[in-house]
């Protein structure tokens, strides 16, 4: 079953750091500067796990995964924003 | 291939003979593990010979290895060893399971076997390790007398199988099924159902799985160009960006029009099974690609067998019919103010009809004469707003062109439900194009219209029931030529939303009982279909709401 997840990373090399937003901007929502939220079947978690491994350095980077629970309880909604509201849109189909 | 063969023989006849394979989240690890292993790929030979001072040693990864007399062709991860003595190791993931093997059959079964095709090729094997790469631990089999008659009979069964079938029949109500990645294709609870009739089975478990994981991608938007960044489809429009859709997320890509993709897209898209389907600007469907073709010869062999024999063919098309049938009726009930007793009992007379018809073309008679009843009654099932009433006034069914906007939704509607049982058909492994109840005729996918039969009421009618029932398509959507009457960019995207909520809305199964979404139906449906033709159930299951 799909969990939330919330993916958190502090990565010391400015090109190391893009490669990892842009492998994560495949997985999920950019929510904050180096923070992606994202809704993930237990395949498309080792799979990014598997492509973060590759992107870092594991010396000196650092990449936190904060599970949230089940999809279904639309946990994201537990998270309380100060300033800017927190949007993440629903998996949908997309039509333009 | 002995290993899952080893967890479920049905496991490894749907992977070994009809190619069929699906990743979930232990496939993917052991996939990712597996790839340090892999980065050197070498063939064994035994090494040192004739040379007698120098003991070599072997440390070799990936090695390929068959042997005829077994009949078993494996790949070792990690061939360790000294002289002509040698170990496998077996990269595992997770942890060590504490048992008193030290790990599961299929586990110990795969590593004997590797095990003896390495005695076969000349080298001393009497034990090998499995390494788990969770908990870093190496677990030393001895390949005793025990273990190798079990692996030498699996063998055995497994050629036997493969060479002889039919399939083995699903595992019975087996905690296996729940982890095992082709629960979705296999169908074991549902078959087991059908089988041995419904009360004397339970109820399937719902191990299908009720959402979609990914989702369509529709670009209508004249003149955009889609292209890749990173994981990501990025939609633009004169450099700017539109919309994006994540690789991962999706199923499939439907292009209306002057759409433009690149071919990088374009075979990442083929390599990640995502087909493309093209569609005129009005919605004609004209063509999709996909990678190469879905491996399940076997099934298309079948499909062809039935179709050439016209009393299955004509048992077929009078499910078709008749549920097709069945499902107007519900529609009429559930949506007309005051549907006509006669009109009601003329339907069902036709569904009587329908099942007792000897001969194609009176199934088609019967299937006309219950389409223009459905169709009187369509008229008054439709109440927009008063100021849109003369909008969607309706006199007949007509198509090419639609000449009012209720038939320019009915067929933009069918169109795409068109398009979506195509894909549906080619990625269980049918061919679209031959059909047991519509006739081939050239670019038409015969097989995708005979299993639209049946849901052209469900989601196609309803669909546009809805849209103008709600007032979500007004007037303003529609564009009027002399004789023709066509959706505006902003109505049929609009009604693309609206057919994409209706896919994504879950169901009961209406014989499965299990809440499921429409577009996961199709697919159980087709998969249905597949175990039908293979003999595996007797009666087709048609899919009628009540
Ligand atoms: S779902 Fe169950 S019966 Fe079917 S292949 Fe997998 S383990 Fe075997």
């Amino acid at each position: 079953m799909r969990r939330v997840c919330l993916v958190s990373y502090d990565i010391s090399d400015p090109r190391r750091w893009r490669q990892v937003y842009r492998t994560m901007r495949g997985f999920g929502e950019h929510l904050q500067l180096s923070v992606f939220s994202c809704d993930l079947t237990p395949a498309q978690r080792v799979t990014m796990i598997a492509a973060l491994e590759e992107a870092i350095d594991r010396d000196d980077d650092q990449v936190l995964l904060i599970d949230l629970g089940p999809s279904q309880a639309q946990p994201i909604q537990q998270i309380e924003a100060l300033g800017r509201p927190l949007s993440v849109r629903d998996r949908s189909p997309v039509v333009l | 291939m002995l290993n899952e063969f080893a967890y479920c023989p049905r496991l490894g006849y749907l992977e070994w003979v009809q190619g069929e394979f699906a990743d979930n989240d232990d496939t993917v690890e052991g996939r990712y593990h597996h790839r340090n292993v892999d980065r050197t790929q070498q063939r064994a030979r035994p090494r040192g010979e004739g040379n007698d001072n120098e003991v070599p040693k072997i440390h070799e990864r990936s090695v390929w290895l068959g042997a005829e007399s077994l009949g078993l062709s494996t790949k070792i991860d990690l061939l360790e060893g000294e002289g002509r003595r040698v170990t496998p190791v077996d990269y595992k993931r997770g942890k060590r399971p504490h048992v008193p093997q030290g790990a599961y059959e299929p586990e110990l079964v795969q590593l004997c076997a590797q095990g003896l095709l390495l005695r076969d090729h000349g080298y001393e094997c009497d034990e090998g390790v499995l390494f788990f790469v969770g908990s870093r631990e190496r677990v030393r089999v001895v390949f005793d007398d025990e273990l190798v008659a079990r692996t030498v009979q699996l063998a055995a069964g497994m050629r036997a199988v493969a060479a002889a079938g039919p399939i083995p029949p699903p595992l019975v109500d087996s905690p296996k099924c729940p982890r095992c990645s082709l629960v979705g294709i296999c169908l074991p609870d549902e078959l087991r159902y059908l089988t041995v009739g419904e009360g004397a089975a339970a109820p399937p478990r719902p191990l299908v799985p009720a959402r979609d994981d990914a989702l369509p991608l529709h670009v209508q938007h004249p003149g955009a160009r889609i292209r890749k960044d990173g994981e990501v489809l990025q939609i633009v429009d004169d450099d700017k960006v539109i919309g994006e859709a994540r690789l991962a997320e999706t199923s499939q890509v439907v292009l209306f029009g002057a759409v433009h993709v690149t071919t990088p897209v374009v075979q990442e898209l083929c390599q990640r099974g995502i087909p493309v389907c093209y569609l005129s600007s009005g919605g004609w469907f004209y063509g999709i690609t996909h990678g190469m073709s879905h491996k399940n010869v076997e099934l298309r062999r079948r499909q062809y067998a039935v179709a050439g024999d016209p009393a299955r063919c004509l048992a077929l098309a009078r499910r078709f019919v008749q549920a097709k049938i069945a499902n107007c009726r519900t529609l009429l009930r559930r949506n007309h103010p005051s549907p006509a007793e006669d009109l009601l009992s003329d339907l069902k007379g036709d569904i009587r009809r329908a099942g007792q018809a000897d001969r194609l073309d009176v199934l088609l008679g019967v299937e006309g004469t219950a389409a223009r009843r459905h169709f009187s009654a369509f008229a008054e099932m439709l109440h927009p707003d008063e100021s849109e009433a003369a909008t969607f006034d309706l006199e007949s069914r007509n198509r090419r062109p639609p000449r009012d906007p209720v038939n320019a939704l009915l067929s933009l509607a069918y169109a795409m439900l068109t398009r979506e049982w195509t894909v549906v058909l080619f990625s269980v492994g049918f061919d679209p194009y031959l059909g047991f109840y519509h006739q081939p005729r050239y670019g038409r996918p015969a097989l995708a219209l005979d299993l639209m039969e049946e849901y052209r009421p469900l989601i196609a009618d309803s669909l546009v029931l809805t849209v103008v029932n709600n007032g979500e398509l007004r007037s303003e959507h529609f564009a009027r030529a002399p004789g023709a009457v066509s959706l505006t960019a902003a109505g049929r995207r609009k009604f693309i939303e609206a057919y994409e909520r209706r896919m994504s809305q879950e169901v009961t199964h209406p014989v499965f009982g299990y809440r499921i979404s429409y577009r996961r139906v199709l697919e159980v449906q087709a998969r249905l279909l597949a175990r039908h033709l293979s003999d595996e159930i007797s009666e087709y299951p048609s899919f009628t709401t009540r």
